[in-house]
Order: structure tokens, then C-alpha cells, then sequence
């Protein structure tokens, strides 16, 4: 094992961790977003799939678990990344300016992360640990979305997922060593589609329940 | 004086088999016991350095750079010649060393250059294992081109960087070494002092350019691979750095110092375009292989180049050799293009420039064709003077580029004081009177990794590892004589800039001694360079300390030096009365304004001896013997 | 045509690596548009230094843009705002008349500032030290044609190692992380196949003597490649991440 440690400890071997934690949440907001989609379908089908779910019973925990260790994986190796990089540089330059390489998302990578922690945090609270007993899932969500505070809270939220993982998703592939000439531009393409679908298909989700339902 | 050559009896060619197997060697064991001090990280140093520190010599390496990487070596653009006759042109070692000796005009030692040719070979092997990625053809194999007055195609090349490839090749071997701790670095060091012991080099005085401090180093060899004194010029194509400080104190401790008025002007660069100017930038002369260099008919012409027809325009190298035509060495491409300017023809804005077009060049082989061979240098061109050459001709003029002569070294790179090894540029031995393309690094990398290794341990053999210590009173004596220096500098607070005196001394240099020389410019020169000493040790300004970061007392301190060695170039070419190679007394020429040599009374190289301060140098004289090729008038009809 | 302007330029100036330093006002007056940055401080200091005053000490040498020695954050920019080209091949004339120009060092932990603009960046000699070379020693190399390499290859070598090793990744990096500067090297020697037997060990080597010497983490943000005055491109940081994992897995 201590070769492992040894490789993932090292800077590369962080952007790594980073890497491949970050690529499996972009895993799991398509699978979250997919699950998501039904709710334009109504109540019915949207509880049939959470149902299908809880059906899964240990397999649902086993992930869950899974998510935790990798989300903490992912902020402690974030913030460790973030403080070294700020200490990398004492005194800081009276005048910067971009050559053109950094983009909104890149330039915002550990802020639009914070934000993140505290929103999945809100989130789990809010959905997650709700009261399951008295109330399906989605009468907690049409509940939620029906306070207009809540919407617009949650479609910045998705703005700023869609931020992070604009830079986070094509990043990721860089730091595992995919760029070549012939394929980065359909990385980068993949990328910023990516962003848009997860920004705008969780985004309008909150907006549809609060005009609709 | 006499000079012993140490040239090995034999055939040419075998002359260095010989030698090398009656060089004593070294025990492997006892290797470890002596320590070399090179000084110098260029290709020369740095590859001796390396090659040394492999061999299991202790080595203590001094640049004056943060790195170095950075020594000027890197800014070499063309390419490095071996004969390796991978085109199958016809190429070999004796049409290498004949191109290199005739190239040279007839003054440099046969069996030098015959070696040279002969390990030319190694180091584009040695450089290829080391990574170094030289240009390839579609089938994978090395590609080369013909370069700077060459009828084969026997160079190699990465892009327009092949000095800055070649330099991080040997950067790498070195940097193994540092690694590996037989190498100890000194970086940011200027060596002020060579320290004798019994006549012998034994150490050096160096001070520390971020402290200010004396450091005193001892070693059983001195090697000096510190380049060569085109900033005397002051506008040149050297670094600003490049200096000729450690030379000339070997030259002060009794080492000769050689042929100095053999000073290359390379026929490409980029014009003078005003005083403020702080260097003269090259653009390799393999733009020569594509570009047509041509003046305007009529003097005075003031119409832009693109509206000049052909038939108003004089292709003078093409015209007066038709043969060579763009190629023709540098020295003939350099006169050739102020003799063109002295007469009314030149352009630009000093009417000191001429074309070099490339129009024809772009609609035979497509401007992808040119842009591959030559887009760095175009960019570069266009960065400097916002022109478009793909669109504009190129302006060129010549600049002082290389100095071919140097210390004063025997056939083991050896100077006359037993101990002090000289390579690279800094020393005199395998250019003759003027150098062709793409021979320098060849040179450089040929007496760092294939001939010091060698030589040094024939010498060390002889030697037995040393017992001389700093504390030796030599040590304290020659620390003292350069702090005295540094405080008489300091102490003068007059009223002109180290640079404004180097300007001047630069200006005095070029008018008088530079493409063309003739005696009463020459003796004005002396008058003028005599006066301008005098001027600068009475009205310098130096700011600061010694004993901190003082950018300003490093310069003063090589400009010093500088115009000491003013005397020397001067007098070497005052006293060489025939024209030879990039040395053209207006006095010597052919009827076709070529170099006219006079071989009955100059065929030797001018060792020069230091005779003590304000005393005129001593001649001596080591006569060049042919035995393998016949001196003939060069022409390149 | 040659013309000339007028200049405020507030520079850096610090003592010694001790010292605290601050910027200073200094103006540059007819500078010709078609000097080089450097040429325009070369003036301002031969003022400064008949003025009794200590000139502004910068690192330069070669001044054609290739012995990568000079190098300084102009208005916020390393080497200036003009893309591919290092500081001594900045012209004037990409400045206007009454322009104010802000001169700093290059900032990073590892880059110690010794004078002025002056840094120490034997950081990334020591990172070459670590590994950064093909282990053959002199003599004995074998045919140079012997082992053919594929013209691209050899041309994506080439592109990597024009690296000029002056620390401009570095300065321009928002975490001052070297990853540029050895992701060039190592790409030159993993494409060759001169490089091929130590790759391994010359990737872990090179990146724990980075980590070691305190340069930050790359985070992809481009501004390396943006402002490298010899245009290497991030490519070549891939390929050392891919060298990375190719050298713990295997």
C-alpha cells in the first residue's frame, strides 16, 4: 500500500484524487439527474422510482457510504490543494492580470467548492433527513419548491454547480493525462455541454414544481 | 619563445590515435584524488564538465549565470557539421577538415582541424543518446542541411535552435553529475583571478555576484571554456555578458594569447537602428540557403523593395559568384555587403542594411515550406522591427559574431602555462582566420567530451594530485590584487557609465578594426583606444559596493579588461601585414577585393605574450606547417 | 517609424533577499518605440546611476529571446502583455505615450527575490538535477542513425524542448506551480525513445523534488501556457500526469 500513498500524496497524485472523485460525482449527478427527470412526469412515477430505489436496500447503502468517503476525499484533498497553492506564492503581485488562460470556472475552483459543501450539506438536511414517514419524497419536494426563496436559492445552487464542473469536468480528464490533439476539442465540447445540462436540467427542476404544481 | 605544438608524429590520420594511446593515463582509483576547475558552463565547459566527472575527476564548475543553462551557447541558431555523409553526397572526414582549413584561409594547424573532422561524428551520437531531438526526415533518420559555404549537406539541426539543444544535452550530462555530487556548481561567479603556483595553474580568484564575496578555489587543472571577446565591439551578437576577463587574466599571468584580429562579422543580423541599441541580434545564415541578398541598382533609390524590378536590382553574391552565389563564407558575404553600402547602394533607414528577399523562395516551395524551415527566425525578425519577411524583405547587415582567435593552446588544448586548458571559443586552435558555419559547436562540444577527457589526464599523470592549498601565499596575493582593483574602480566617481565608455570603445573598434583594417586606421585606433583607457580609470562612475549585488562593478571590471585587449586586437592586426580570411588590410587585396594572403611571411599565429603593464605585447611566432593540402588563393567563383 | 514616448514606471526595488521591498516611481522619458523593454531600463538606469543613485538591478543576457535569464511581471503580466515573447524581445511600441508600467519580480516561495527584480530560480536546476537528462555517459553512443524516430514524434520532442527555463509558468501560475516547466522535460525524453528506459523514475523524481521545493499544485488553469514566452503547451502536462500514473501502476 505505502506505494499508493506515496503516489496519491504527492502533488500529481493529488490532482488524481481530485480527479477521480471528481469524475465520479459527474457519474452521479447524471444518475441523479436522470432519477430527477420523472418528477416531470408527476408524483406517481416519481415515487415508483424512488421505491425502486429503497428497494435496493443495502446496495443503496453500500453507495451511500461510498459517496460520503469519496465527498470527503474530495474537499479535504480540495482544501489541502487550496491552502498549499495559496501558501506557494508569500507576497502576492501588486498588479495581476490573466494572460487568457483562466476561465470563470477555474479561476473560482475552491470558492464555487465551498459553496457546494454547504449546499449539499442544506440538501441532505432538507431531502435526505426530512421526515420519511409522514410524507413521500415528493411531497417534500413540491413542498420545498412551493416557497419561491427556496427556488431561487436552489437555482443558484445549480449555477453554481454547472460553474464547477465547467472547469472540474474537462480538468479532471487533463489531470488523468487525456489531452490529445484529436480529442480535446470533443472533451472540451463535452464539457461545457456537460455544465449546461446539469446547470439547466437540475436548475428548471425547482422552477417547473414552483410554476406548475 | 619557442612554441611546442606537442602535434604527434604520423600520418594525419592517424595523428590522434597515436597521441591518445602515448597519453598516459589516469588510474581509475586515483582519479578521485585531483580536482579540475572549469570555468564556463557553455558546451565546451559544460561537456567537459560532465565528461570529466564521469571519468571520476572531482570537478568544481563557475558560471556567471543563475544556471547554466543559460551560458551563450544556446543563442547558436543554424547547426553543427559532422561528417557523417548520411546523405550520401559525397561527404568525409578529409572533405570536412579540407572545407574547415580552406574555409579558415590557410591558418589554422592541420592536425587540430584533421581531429576535429574526425570526431565530428561522436557527437551527433552522443548527442542523439542524450535526447537531443535533432530534425528527422519522414523515414525517422536524422536530417541535415547544407550550410554557410558548404557543398554537402552535412549539418544537423533542431529548428533555429540547435546551440540551445546541443547546450541543454550537455545542461542534462552535467546536471547528472551535480546529482551524482562529483560535480560541485558555482553559479552567479565571475572569475577574476588565474592563480599560479611554481608557474603552474592551480586555482582561481572568483567572486560570489550575489555577496560580493572573495572565494578562493584550488585545483590541479584549470580548464577555461569562457567564450569569446566579440562585445568588445560592444554591439555584437554575444550575450551582454559575454566578456573577455578571464582570458585576459590568464594573458596577465603569462598565458599567450592568439590571433586576435581574426574576428568574425557575420553577414546576417539585424541592423543598427540606434545609439540606445544594446546588442545585434543574428538571424542564422542557413537563411542564406533560401534567401537572395541583393542592394538596389542605383545608388540612392528610395523606393520601397517590393517596387524595385528586378531588373534595377544587383544580386551582388549571385553575380560575382556565380558558383557559390548566397553562400559564400562570412567573411566574403560581410565585405561583400559593405562594400555595397560604402558605395550608396545600402537601404534602411542608415542606408547600413541590405535585402534579403525571400519572395522566390516562398512562390517555389510555398510559404509552409519556408515557415517550416524558418518560422522562428521570421517571428523574431518581426518581434524586433515589426516587418513582415514572409511579405517585405528581410534588412541585414553584419555584426561582429565570433572570435576565432583565443588562447594560445598546443594539439592537448593546453596553453603554455603547464595546467591551464583552454576550449571552446576561447582558444584559437581549429578556425584559422575565419570560421564557417555550423563549426563552432562542433568545436566546442569536440574539446569538452572527446579531447579534454583525454589530454587533461595526460597532463594530471605526469602532475601527482597536488599539495597546494588556499592558504598558499599566492592565493592571498592574487585576493588582494583584485579587491585592490574593485576599490580603485569604485573610488574613481567620475562622470560616465561603464556602458557609455564600451559604446565607445565598441564604435572606436568597428570603425577601424572591423570588416576592413588599414594601418593609419589602425594607428588612430591605438591613439584613440590609449586616450579612452585614460578616460575611463579617471571619469568611470561605478556605483555601490563590492561586497554586494553590483551589477555595475561586474561591468566595470570586464570593461576594464576589454580595453586592454583593444590593444591587443589592435596590434596583432597592425602587425599582420597580408589580408587573411575575416582579416582584410585594405593594403592586401586581389584585384577581385578579395583577402590577399602572403604566405611566405605569415603563415604562423601570432602568440602574443604580456610584457607588463602600458608595455607593447611580444610576438612569438608558431609557424603553420602544410603538409596535406596546398595553399591556394580561395575563391568562390 | 521610429518615434518616442514618455513613461511612469513604478518598479520593485529591494534591497537584499532580507529586506522589505516596495514599488518606486521612476520616469522614462523619449524612449524610442522601437527599443526593447530591457533597452528602455538599460536608459533609465544610466540616468539613474549619473544621478549618483543604485541602478535597478535585473537579470538579462542574451537578449534574442532563447537563454531564458530575463523575465519580470509587467502590468500583472509575466514577460509583458505580448503573447510568445520573452522580455527582452518586448518592444516599446506595443506602449503608448504617458503609460504607467508596473515592473515586478516573479513571485513564487520558490523564487526568492535576491535584488530588485532579480530571483533565484535554481529551483528548476535542481528539478533537471533530479532527473531531468537521459543517463549516458560520454563515449560509446551508438550510430545516431541507428534507432529512427518518427518525424512527429521527433517534432513533438522539439515543440517541448524549446523550454527556456526562465520560470514564466511559474510567475504566470495562480498557485506558482512548476508543472509547466517539468512536464516539458519529461515530455521531450517519454517521446524519445533515448528516454524511454529511465521515464519512470525521471517522473517520480522530478515531481517529488518539485513537491519538495515548495512550488504550488497545478489546478489546470491554463495561464502557464497562455503566457510561456515559447508558446509549450499544457499537452505536455497531460503527458506527465500520464507519464505519473504510467509509473505507479506499473
Amino acid at each position: 500500500m505505502s506505494w499508493l500513498v506515496k503516489t496519491l500524496s504527492t502533488s500529481v497524485g493529488k490532482k488524481l484524487v481530485m480527479a477521480v472523485t471528481g469524475l465520479f460525482f459527474c457519474c452521479f449527478l447524471v444518475v441523479h439527474l436522470l432519477g430527477n427527470l420523472t418528477l416531470y412526469k408527476g408524483m406517481e412515477t416519481f415515487n415508483g422510482y424512488v421505491d425502486h430505489l429503497h428497494a435496493l436496500g443495502p446496495l443503496i447503502r453500500v453507495a451511500e457510504v461510498l459517496m460520503l468517503v469519496f465527498a470527503l476525499v474530495h474537499v479535504t484533498t480540495g482544501l489541502m490543494l487550496t491552502y498549499q497553492n495559496y501558501m506557494s506564492r508569500p507576497v502576492k503581485y501588486q498588479m495581476n492580470k490573466s494572460g487568457g488562460g483562466r476561465t470563470l470556472g477555474s479561476a473560482t475552483m475552491p470558492y464555487t467548492g465551498i459553496v457546494l459543501i454547504f449546499f449539499v450539506i442544506a440538501h441532505l438536511l432538507g431531502f435526505h433527513f426530512a421526515d420519511h414517514e409522514t410524507q413521500t419524497v415528493y411531497d417534500i419536494v413540491s413542498h420545498a419548491f412551493s416557497d419561491p426563496v427556496v427556488v431561487g436559492y436552489y437555482v443558484v445552487a445549480m449555477l453554481v454547480v454547472a460553474v464547477h464542473v465547467s472547469h472540474g469536468f474537462w480538468s479532471a480528464f487533463q489531470s488523468l493525462g487525456v489531452n490529445h490533439e484529436k480529442y480535446n476539442p470533443a472533451i472540451k465540447a463535452l464539457a461545457l455541454v456537460f455544465s449546461l445540462v446539469v446547470g439547466a436540467g437540475f436548475g428548471l427542476i425547482p422552477v417547473y414544481m414552483s410554476l406548475f404544481i | 619563445m619557442s612554441l611546442n605544438s606537442n602535434i604527434p608524429e604520423g600520418p594525419l590520420h592517424e595523428k590522434w590515435d597515436r597521441h591518445k594511446f602515448k597519453l598516459k593515463l589516469v588510474n581509475p582509483a586515483n582519479k578521485r584524488k585531483y580536482t579540475v576547475l572549469v570555468v564556463g558552463s557553455g558546451l565546451a565547459g559544460a561537456s567537459a564538465s560532465a565528461s570529466l566527472a564521469e571519468l571520476g575527476y572531482n570537478v568544481k564548475t563557475f558560471c556567471m549565470q543563475d544556471s547554466p543553462r543559460r551560458a551563450h551557447s544556446i543563442a547558436a541558431q543554424g547547426g553543427i557539421n559532422a561528417a557523417k555523409n548520411y546523405q550520401n553526397d559525397g561527404d568525409s572526414v578529409q572533405r570536412l577538415f579540407y572545407d574547415t582549413i580552406k574555409g579558415g584561409d590557410f591558418r589554422a594547424r592541420e592536425a587540430n582541424v584533421y581531429r576535429l573532422a574526425q570526431i565530428s561524428s561522436n557527437i551527433i551520437d552522443q548527442c542523439v543518446a542524450q535526447g537531443v531531438p535533432f530534425a528527422r526526415e519522414y523515414g525517422g533518420l536524422l536530417a541535415n542541411r547544407s550550410f554557410g559555404g558548404a557543398q554537402v549537406s552535412r549539418t544537423f539541426y533542431a529548428r533555429g535552435q540547435t546551440g540551445q539543444q546541443l547546450l541543454l544535452g550537455a545542461y542534462g550530462a552535467l546536471s547528472r553529475q551535480i546529482a551524482a555530487k562529483k560535480v560541485t556548481m558555482f553559479t552567479r561567479r565571475d572569475m577574476l583571478e588565474l592563480v599560479l603556483v611554481d608557474g603552474k595553474a592551480k586555482g582561481i580568484i572568483t567572486r560570489n555576484l550575489i555577496t560580493g564575496e572573495i572565494e578562493k578555489h584550488v585545483g590541479d587543472a584549470v580548464v577555461l571554456a569562457t567564450g569569446g571577446y566579440g562585445n568588445v565591439f560592444f554591439l555584437s551578437t554575444n550575450a551582454m555578458a559575454c566578456n573577455v576577463s578571464a582570458a585576459m587574466r590568464a594573458y596577465k599571468k603569462g598565458a599567450f594569447f592568439a590571433n586576435p584580429c581574426y574576428t568574425q562579422i557575420h553577414p546576417t543580423c539585424i541592423p543598427v537602428h540606434g545609439d540606445y541599441q544594446s546588442k545585434l541580434t543574428l538571424m542564422s545564415e542557413s537563411l542564406r540557403n533560401d534567401g537572395r541578398v541583393w542592394v538596389p541598382k542605383n545608388p540612392g533609390d528610395k523606393r520601397k523593395p517590393n517596387e524595385i524590378p528586378d531588373q534595377d536590382r544587383f544580386y551582388f553574391l549571385e553575380e560575382k559568384y556565380p558558383s557559390f552565389g548566397n553562400l559564400v563564407p562570412r567573411d566574403v558575404a560581410s565585405r561583400n555587403a559593405k562594400e555595397q553600402c560604402d558605395a550608396g547602394r545600402g537601404v534602411g533607414e542608415t542606408g547600413y542594411a541590405v535585402y534579403l528577399d525571400f519572395k522566390e523562395a516562398i512562390a517555389r516551395d510555398g510559404e509552409d515550406v519556408i515557415k517550416r524551415k524558418y518560422g522562428n527566425l521570421f517571428a523574431m525578425y518581426e518581434k524586433i522591427t515589426a516587418d513582415n519577411p514572409y511579405k517585405t524583405p528581410m534588412m541585414i547587415y553584419p555584426a561582429s559574431h565570433y572570435a576565432m582567435g583565443g588562447l594560445w593552446v598546443d594539439y592537448n588544448l593546453m596553453s603554455n602555462v603547464p595546467g591551464l586548458f583552454v576550449l571552446g571559443e576561447a582558444n584559437f586552435s581549429d578556425h584559422g582566420a575565419n570560421r564557417l558555419g555550423a563549426s563552432a559547436l562542433m568545436q566546442g562540444l569536440a574539446d569538452g567530451y572527446f579531447i579534454i577527457p583525454y589530454t587533461i589526464g595526460g597532463y594530471l599523470a605526469g602532475e601527482g594530485s597536488s599539495t597546494v592549498s588556499v592558504t598558499d601565499s599566492a592565493f592571498g596575493e592574487a585576493a588582494a590584487q583584485v579587491e585592490q582593483t574593485m576599490d580603485t574602480l569604485l573610488s574613481i566617481k567620475g562622470k560616465r557609465t561603464c556602458d557609455d565608455i564600451h559604446r565607445e570603445l565598441g564604435k572606436i573598434l568597428w570603425d577601424y578594426c572591423g570588416m576592413a583594417r588599414n594601418d593609419e586606421g589602425l594607428e588612430k585606433a591605438k591613439h584613440l583606444v590609449n586616450d579612452l583607457r585614460k578616460e575611463f580609470w579617471t571619469n568611470v562612475t561605478v556605483p555601490g559596493s563590492k561586497s554586494e549585488l553590483n551589477q555595475s562593478l561586474e561591468k566595470a571590471g570586464r570593461v576594464a579588461e576589454f580595453l586592454d585587449f583593444a590593444d591587443l586586437l589592435l596590434e596583432d592586426a597592425s602587425s599582420r601585414k597580408e589580408s587573411c580570411g575575416s582579416h582584410l588590410n585594405e593594403a592586401y587585396q586581389t584585384e577581385e577585393n578579395e583577402a590577399r594572403r602572403d604566405d611566405e611571411n605569415f603563415t604562423y599565429v601570432a602568440a602574443w605574450g604580456y610584457a607588463g603593464k602600458e608595455k607593447k605585447a611580444q610576438l612569438n611566432k608558431e609557424p603553420l606547417v602544410f603538409e596535406n593540402v596546398t595553399l591556394s588563393q580561395r575563391s568562390y567563383k | 517609424m521610429t518615434k518616442t514616448i514618455n513613461l511612469t514606471l513604478k518598479v520593485w526595488r529591494q534591497k537584499n533577499s532580507q529586506a522589505k521591498g516596495n514599488l518606486e516611481t521612476y520616469s522614462a522619458k523619449n524612449i524610442s518605440t522601437d527599443m526593447s523593454f530591457l533597452e528602455m531600463m538599460d536608459v533609465v538606469n544610466e540616468t539613474l546611476i549619473l544621478e549618483g543613485k543604485d541602478p535597478i538591478t535585473f537579470d538579462h543576457d542574451c537578449r534574442e529571446g532563447i537563454c531564458g535569464m530575463c523575465g519580470a511581471v509587467v502590468n500583472g503580466r509575466a514577460h509583458g502583455p505580448e503573447k510568445g515573447t520573452t522580455l527582452c524581445q518586448l518592444h516599446m511600441r506595443h506602449f503608448s505615450d504617458g503609460d504607467v508600467v508596473v515592473v515586478e519580480p516573479f513571485r513564487s516561495r520558490a523564487f526568492k527575490v535576491l535584488k530588485d527584480l532579480m530571483v533565484d530560480r535554481s529551483g528548476l536546476d535542481q528539478i533537471i538535477q533530479a532527473g531531468g537528462y537521459v543517463s549516458v555517459n560520454t563515449g560509446g553512443a551508438q550510430d545516431a542513425n541507428a534507432i529512427p524516430v518518427p518525424q512527429k514524434i521527433a517534432d513533438k520532442a522539439m515543440d517541448a524542448a524549446e523550454c527556456i527555463g526562465c520560470g514564466a509558468c511559474v510567475a504566470s501560475c495562480p498557485n506558482a506551480s512548476a508543472m509547466l516547466f517539468v512536464g516539458a522535460k519529461v515530455s521531450q525524453l517519454a517521446l524519445l525513445p533515448q528516454g524511454k528506459p529511465e521515464a519512470k523514475e525521471r517522473v517520480v523524481s522530478m515531481i517529488s523534488k518539485m513537491d519538495e521545493l515548495g512550488f504550488g499544485n497545478c489546478s489546470n488553469e491554463r495561464e502557464c501556457e497562455a503566457e510561456c514566452p515559447k508558446n509549450i503547451s499544457i499537452e505536455n502536462i497531460a503527458r506527465l500526469n500520464r507519464e505519473f500514473i504510467k509509473a505507479g501502476v506499473k
